[in-house]
């Protein structure tokens, strides 16, 4: 006895086949996909390559200022940010919420704050208090308020509530509930998802010099638009070692507590 | 009883400790940055001030230039998505330790490296091979979603009911047929349900990459805010936040029927 096949949903697949198809033409169509230009001009990129070989290792000592700026970028914003999610979170989790109007309200709040990218909030703040890190920094504050809140208030949903429910039954009040009831129980969740901000603000705090947001970044642009591309190499180089080892210290930090 | 309360104590002083740090860090950023508190006092009205310029926004100009210019962010992530999901599929399954020990290593290697660039880095690469404009983009967009989807996709096949492989080679399969009717059946919806996410951070990440030179609404906004056009700053975000929210419900909504099954 061989149970039957499940007979497939032929509209369905027909009809999302040809949506994926006809995204997919519009849109190399737009962009002006081409292998054959790729492969026209991989040429050019070996060029590039070989320019940027070897990375200028004598540049490296000047590499240090801004590369310490772009980590108190990355500590100021997760920090900053940090504090700030935690309010944002707990309004945020439907069990913890204090009323409709207030959960609706901050959820769309979160919502809206995730739909703009970190280089977004770093052109905003550079225009509204000047270039510098601390349009970074305020910059990476607000990213990271979308990350960790977003998160970290689905942990919060999925907790035991019989916890906070005994704080409020002994007449603790919300905020002790959420002190001694709530909060604890998801505390592993909002340090891994902390250490995992740190780990796109450091990312993210190397690019913010792109639009003047402080940082290694300015470096980058500056040296890019001079074509020096054995120091480019350098910076790229020094980005890509530094975000590595805080991704295997976060990682191994993020083992320990697991 | 007492072995736990001594434990207890020796992580409320971990924790101690580890806050001690963070604040010191903090306050040593802040200084070295000069990020001082009268500045930070001075923030709110900065705020406001400049957020009154944005009022009310240019949505002419909107609909008539930063509209195309969404599309192409939207174009390049998409393009980007499906590089990223046609050479990821292949490499999560070699990167998966329980099926391919050797392979792993390798493509946790390629994995981790192509992760650590910022794809705007990438697309500094790439501009200067395919030109200004939306490809470099896609290309960029494309291989750090390679990485990602790579490290997910081998993540989802280790985690897998490992029983129908072995029937399948019981039954005398091949290891390709195990993969075709054991591996994939099992990993698919939750690979997919990765590759829409993936859509969605990509749309965020070639909304950036106009800085750069590499197509799409970055450059607008970068060049409005530059000649203190705020009126037409504002349609930019408007137009920005209300079609990134919509793409994020949609793309949020398939995913979870695809996990539901």
């Amino acid at each position: 006895m061989i149970p039957q096949r499940p007979s497939r949903n032929w509209p369905l697949i027909i009809v999302t086949a040809s949506f994926l198809l006809a995204m997919t033409w519009w849109s190399g169509n737009g962009i002006g996909f081409s292998v054959v230009e790729f492969l026209c001009n991989i040429s050019g990129g070996g060029r590039l390559l070989a320019e940027s070989w070897p990375p200028d290792f004598s540049y490296l000592p000047r590499l240090a200022d801004p590369f310490m700026e772009t980590l108190n970028i990355a500590i100021i914003g997760t920090v900053i940010g940090g504090i700030l999610s935690v309010p944002v979170a707990v309004l945020a989790a439907r069990n913890l919420t204090l009323g409709r109007v207030i959960w609706f309200t901050d959820r769309n709040f979160m919502n809206v704050l995730r739909t703009l990218p970190d280089l977004f909030w770093a052109m905003l703040f550079a225009t509204a208090v000047g270039f510098g890190p601390v349009a970074g920094a305020l910059a990476l504050s607000v990213f990271t308020i979308a990350v960790i809140s977003k998160l970290w208030s689905e942990s919060l949903e999925s907790i035991d509530m019989g916890l906070p429910e005994a704080v409020r039954a002994v007449g603790g009040t919300w905020l002790e509930m959420l002190k001694f009831g709530a909060i604890p129980q998801a505390m592993q969740h909002y340090v891994s998802y902390a250490l995992y901000a740190f780990e796109l603000n450091v990312r993210a705090s190397m690019v913010l010099g792109l639009v003047g947001a402080g940082g290694i970044g300015m470096i980058l642009e500056t040296q890019r638009a001079n074509f020096e591309y054995e120091r480019v190499a350098m910076i790229v180089l020094v980005v890509l070692v530094a975000v590595l080892i805080i991704e295997e210290i976060s990682e191994a930090i993020r083992k320990q507590l697991a | 009883m007492s072995g736990s309360a001594i434990q207890n104590q020796n992580r409320i002083g971990g924790a101690t400790w580890a806050t001690f740090i963070i604040a010191a860090l903090f306050l040593w950023s802040m200084w070295a940055i000069g990020f001082s508190p009268e500045r930070l006092g001075k923030l709110p009205a900065q705020m406001a001030e400049v957020l009154g310029f944005f009022y009310p926004a240019d949505m002419a100009y909107g609909w008539d230039k930063v509209l195309p210019s969404i599309a192409e962010s939207i174009q390049i992530a998409w393009i980007g998505t499906i590089i990223g999901a046609v050479f990821s599929l292949p490499l999560a399954l070699l990167g998966a330790r329980s099926l391919f020990p050797k392979f792993a290593r390798v493509v946790k290697l390629i994995s981790a490296t192509t992760r650590a660039f910022p794809e705007i880095l990438l697309a500094i690469y790439f501009v200067p091979i395919v030109g200004l404009g939306a490809f470099a983009g896609a290309l960029a967009i494309g291989i750090s979603s390679i990485g990602m989807l790579t490290k997910l996709g081998s993540e989802v096949v280790d985690s897998i009911d490992f029983g129908p492989v072995e029937a399948v080679e019981a039954a005398g399969g091949s290891r390709v047929m195990a993969l075709r009717f054991a591996v994939l059946p099992q990993v698919l919806p939750e690979i997919i349900a990765h590759w829409l996410f993936r859509f969605e951070l990509n749309i965020r990440a070639s909304a950036v990459l106009g800085v750069v030179g590499a197509g799409g609404v970055g450059g607008v906004l970068l060049n409005t805010l530059r000649y203190r056009h705020f009126d037409k700053a504002a349609a930019v975000l408007v137009l920005t936040i209300g079609i990134v929210l919509v793409i994020d419900m949609v793309s949020g909504e398939i995913r979870r029927r695809i996990i539901r099954g």
